[in-house]
């Protein structure tokens, strides 16, 4: 079987391949339970979308994986560590090897555009100044900004070049996974198309492992590689959209059984 | 995996010049050759054209960047590559799409025509920023006007959420401030004029100083830097929330809302504070020249209602509607003129404390004139 048509949640396959690997997550807040035992394998290349109702920690997952909030229990591996027990230099390392996209993009609002691109490159890297000036333009031109839109400050662009901006910024270090946070919300859907090509255009070209937290359909038709349905605090479906549509029951029935849904999938 | 310091020769033995390649090209590596490399990719002839990267290890969008800009090549004319790579001929190919428009940067302006500029800059927002805050205290005016035409209009209780707010909850620090200030002109007094054997007129100079001047004074300097900064950020946090856009669409006037609601409450507390303040500026003095003057309170309060007398209590306290009216709009103004960035918060926060501040002491040296030759 190829291992990009998984419908399990765990894999069978050694730790070189795998970009993400969860064990038994938990998350609560106070009596709250979001999580429990929660398992999931991200394959080393591939772009795995994660959809759920509001509410059902796409959001958490996601902060419990990079790093920022820790999971109330379990295990979360990225590439080969343990990202809640590493030694700090090894964290920071760690740190540079993902690019993380946040909803609103999360941009400096004092610092323009170029200088937002540049701050993972000198906290990172020992560039010279002129080079990492360069580079950061280079990524800048790799999400389809204009030139132009370097020394603009964030609140100078439209939501659809934030995002765009936010997305260099992410992949400044050519990191091995990107983490994109509903990045199409918000965006009419020509500009959303537009975006999802150029996703799969930065993974072709860099290599990249993607974790997609969406709503959107149309993105999870066209970008996705496999699809995991969180519900009940677990991951209840995995696989590519197909199979999953097949196998609807239950919230995931209704999620593409619905006239939007209809309508984005045929 | 530890990683291979990046390298490279140009191999000039064959009929054309190759750049040969060997080690990891990332944004990790090529710091330290970006020195060597940058002369290959000024010279004008004898670029390579040939890449040869059978040496090389890991590659990414940064390395095959600096590779590329060194070699002669365009998306016309790529350059060829030589040797087997797993990334290397689509990585290149990737980035050479976006060489050409990295060098098409502006250059960056000189440090003295930025300082010009934004001098120009700063003079030009000084002219639009008086002219603005004018047209506001018309507006202004305007709806109060109205409120008082119809004062059923006037939204009282965030009137009297602002009048707690700035009002009553500025009396203890408005109350100590003005106590230390009477004391400390009581002092002052004494050890100056004792050498002129005139200690009893410190008692003069205590009423004047509190009651003309510092009473009203300190009030609207504490006012302009707790209310103002206040009201700039709660305003201000509104229009970044788009919830100033809401009131307007919805048919309610943010003058109406937020504006004349603040300029009510400060209009009716600030007397009331600046006559606390005159009562613990009083205070003050009383208590420090009784102690070190052996001055009996009833000699105090009678110098002090015989010398000093009521008009100069009406003095202080006429400048007190006109520095509430001036911090109000000061406030709201900057607010309403926040926009969605944070920096703009912080900046127009900064300049509703300045500009109260400054129009504060420069109104306050307007009525100095104006009492001078009323003779009061």
């Amino acid at each position: 079987m190829n291992p990009a048509d998984a419908l399990t949640p765990i894999l069978d396959i050694p730790d070189e391949e795998v970009a993400i690997r969860l064990r038994g997550v938990g998350n609560r807040f106070g009596d709250v339970v979001i999580h429990e035992h929660l398992d999931l394998d991200v394959l080393r290349g591939e772009t795995i979308g994660i959809v759920g109702g509001s509410g059902t920690g796409k959001s958490v997952l996601m902060r419990a994986i990079i790093g920022l909030r820790a999971p109330s229990e379990g295990k979360v591996m990225v590439l080969g560590h343990d990202v809640w027990s590493t030694d700090p230099s090894e964290r920071k390392a760690l740190d540079a090897r993902w690019g993380v996209m946040f909803q609103d993009g999360a941009l400096f609002s004092n610092l323009t555009v170029r200088e937002n691109v540049m701050v993972p490159l000198t906290e990172h890297t020992n560039l010279p100044p002129k080079l990492a000036l360069e580079i950061a333009d280079l990524k800048i031109l790799m999400a389809g900004l204009p030139p132009s839109s370097a020394d603009k400050l964030p609140s100078e662009l439209s939501g659809g070049m934030r995002k765009r901006a936010a997305l260099a910024r992410a992949i400044a270090l050519d990191p091995d996974i990107l983490f994109l946070d509903e990045p199409t919300a918000g965006l009419d859907p020509i500009t959303a198309g537009k975006f999802d090509a150029l996703v799969n255009e930065l993974k072709e070209t860099l290599g990249l492992t993607v974790f997609l937290i969406t709503h959107d359909l149309d993105t999870l038709r066209d970008a996705c590689d496999r699809v995991a349905a969180l519900a009940e605090g677990k991951v209840i479906a995995i696989g590519p959209l197909d199979h999953l549509r097949e196998h609807a029951t239950g919230w995931l029935s209704e999620y593409f059984g619905g006239p939007r849904g209809r309508a984005a999938l045929g | 995996m530890p990683e291979q310091e990046a390298q490279f020769t140009i191999d000039r033995s064959g009929p054309a010049p190759v750049l040969r390649v060997t080690g990891d090209w990332t944004i990790h590596t090529i710091g330290q050759i970006d020195a060597e490399l940058r002369p290959v990719r000024d010279m004008v002839e004898g670029r390579p054209a040939i890449v040869d990267v059978s040496g090389l290890m890991d590659l990414d969008t940064a390395g095959a960047y600096v590779m590329e800009k060194a070699l002669h090549s365009s998306v016309a004319e790529p350059a060829q590559m030589i040797g087997k790579h797993p990334v290397a001929g689509r990585m290149l190919a990737e980035v050479r799409k976006f060489t050409a428009g990295c060098d098409a940067l502006p250059e960056p302006v000189a440090l003295w025509r930025q300082l010009l500029d934004r001098i120009g800059r700063g003079m030009a927002q000084v002219y639009d920023e008086s002219v603005d805050t004018i047209g506001f205290f018309g507006e202004t005016v305007v709806a109060c006007g109205k409120a008082i035409a119809n004062p059923g209009r006037v939204r009282w209780l965030p009137t009297f959420a602002v009048a707690e707010s700035a009002g009553l909850n500025a009396v203890p620090i408005v109350m100590t401030l003005s106590f230390f200030i009477g004391a400390v002109i009581a002092f002052l007094g004494k050890t100056i004029l004792q050498d002129f054997g005139a200690s009893v007129f410190t008692i003069e100079l205590v009423g004047f100083a509190v009651l003309r001047e510092f009473g009203v004074l300190i009030t609207a300097i504490i006012l302009a830097g707790r209310s103002d900064s206040s009201f700039t950020a709660q305003i201000g946090s509104m229009k970044m929330t788009q919830e100033i856009d809401a009131m307007r669409i919805l048919g309610m006037s943010p003058m109406e809302m937020l504006v004349v609601p603040r300029v009510i409450a400060l209009l009716v507390m600030f007397p009331i504070l600046t006559f606390l303040a005159m009562i613990a500026g009083i205070a003050g003095g009383a208590i420090v020249t009784m102690l070190t003057l052996d001055i009996s309170p009833t000699l105090f309060f009678n110098r002090l209602n015989d010398n000093v007398g009521v008009d100069q209590f009406w003095a202080g306290m006429g400048k007190a509607p006109v520095f509430a009216f001036i911090i109000a709009i000061i406030g709201c103004r900057q607010g309403l003129n926040v926009e969605s960035d944070v920096i703009s918060l912080g900046q127009r926060t900064t300049a509703s404390v300045v500009q109260a501040l400054f129009m504060v002491i420069v109104v306050e040296a307007i009525f100095a004139l104006i009492y001078m030759e009323l003779g009061i």
